[in-house]
């Protein structure tokens, strides 16, 4: 379990990891001796508990940039009633507007067509044939909807990546002066 | 500024004494009589946003061994926290009130 517990501790943003994963990984360890007398179902519960906060954690903490700087912001999630607001720093790059109005000019040529070819149908329910029973079992059904999650959870990721990874993140990181005197 | 319970019971339980991470665990489960159980990463989520802000900071142990970092109030937290305080007396005693004269 506490394999699982460090590799899921790489869900993490790397700076995170390297201030807290050390400390984290010591309690997970303390916990995991804790409740190894315990019966199996208190430990399942328990693993499922540590798992879903680490889980939560880092997809909490690479929403941060998305939460505004104030302190209210910042802990939202942990005060009642927080808000979601954007970083002051933080900007979206204008490539990212652009996608977007994309996709919603898209979204409306769509739904424009749709429109037009359902009025171009005659009315009236056509002659339907015999409806068989699907043929379909639970565990494919399962196998899709893990893949699909999986799937959603992998461009999530990605997006939330390349949004951290864009703009003035990057410029922050850039060191003109080190830049100027390695130059030299 | 309400602050959920679960950080809260954080702040209550460094209020005592400096405590490391799993003895701030055990400290909350059994503040809360084993109602509230947080998971390490919730822990660390709220530990890492009180430090930024500096309600709490780190407790140098001299004989810290790698991986047991304690933490501890600063006077900011406690006086945070001490208005939180405040804010639930009254609010108990409003609600007590109010039940109170409900029922009569």
């Amino acid at each position: 379990m506490l394999a699982l517990y460090r590799l899921m501790l790489y869900l993490y943003p790397a700076a995170y990891r390297g201030e807290y994963g050390e400390e984290m990984l010591e309690v997970l360890s303390q916990v995991h001796t804790e409740i190894r007398s315990t019966s199996a179902l208190d430990r399942a519960a328990c693993a499922a508990r540590e798992a879903g906060g680490l889980l939560c954690g880092a997809l909490h903490e690479h929403l941060r940039p998305f939460r505004g700087a104030h302190v209210r912001g910042r802990f939202s999630f942990l005060f009642l009633g927080g808000r979601v607001a954007m970083r002051s720093e933080f900007r979206f790059p204008k490539a990212t507007v652009g996608l977007m109005l994309v996709i919603l000019a898209a979204v409306m040529f769509t739904i424009e067509k749709a429109k037009a070819i359902s009025a171009s149908i005659p009315h009236g329910n056509p002659p339907v044939g015999h409806i068989l029973p699907a043929q379909i079992t639970i565990l494919p059904m399962l196998l899709v909807a893990l893949a699909s999650a999986i799937g959603a959870g992998v461009i999530g990721w990605a997006i939330l990546f390349a949004l951290r990874r864009s703009g003035i993140q990057q410029l922050s990181e850039m060191n003109p002066s080190a830049d100027e005197r390695s130059a030299k | 500024m309400e602050l959920s319970e679960p950080v809260l019971l954080i702040l209550l339980s460094l209020a005592e004494q400096p405590r490391h991470g799993y003895a701030i665990l055990q400290d909350t489960e059994r503040m809360s009589d084993g109602r509230v159980r947080l998971s390490t990463g919730t822990l660390y989520g709220a530990l890492s946003r009180l430090l930024e802000d500096k309600w709490i900071e780190r407790f140098k142990e001299q004989d810290r061994s790698r991986g047991r970092q304690a933490y501890r109030l600063t006077d900011e937290g406690r006086r945070n926290l001490q208005t939180e305080v405040s804010r639930l007396k009254h609010l108990a005693r409003l609600g007590a009130l109010r039940v109170a004269s409900k029922e009569t």
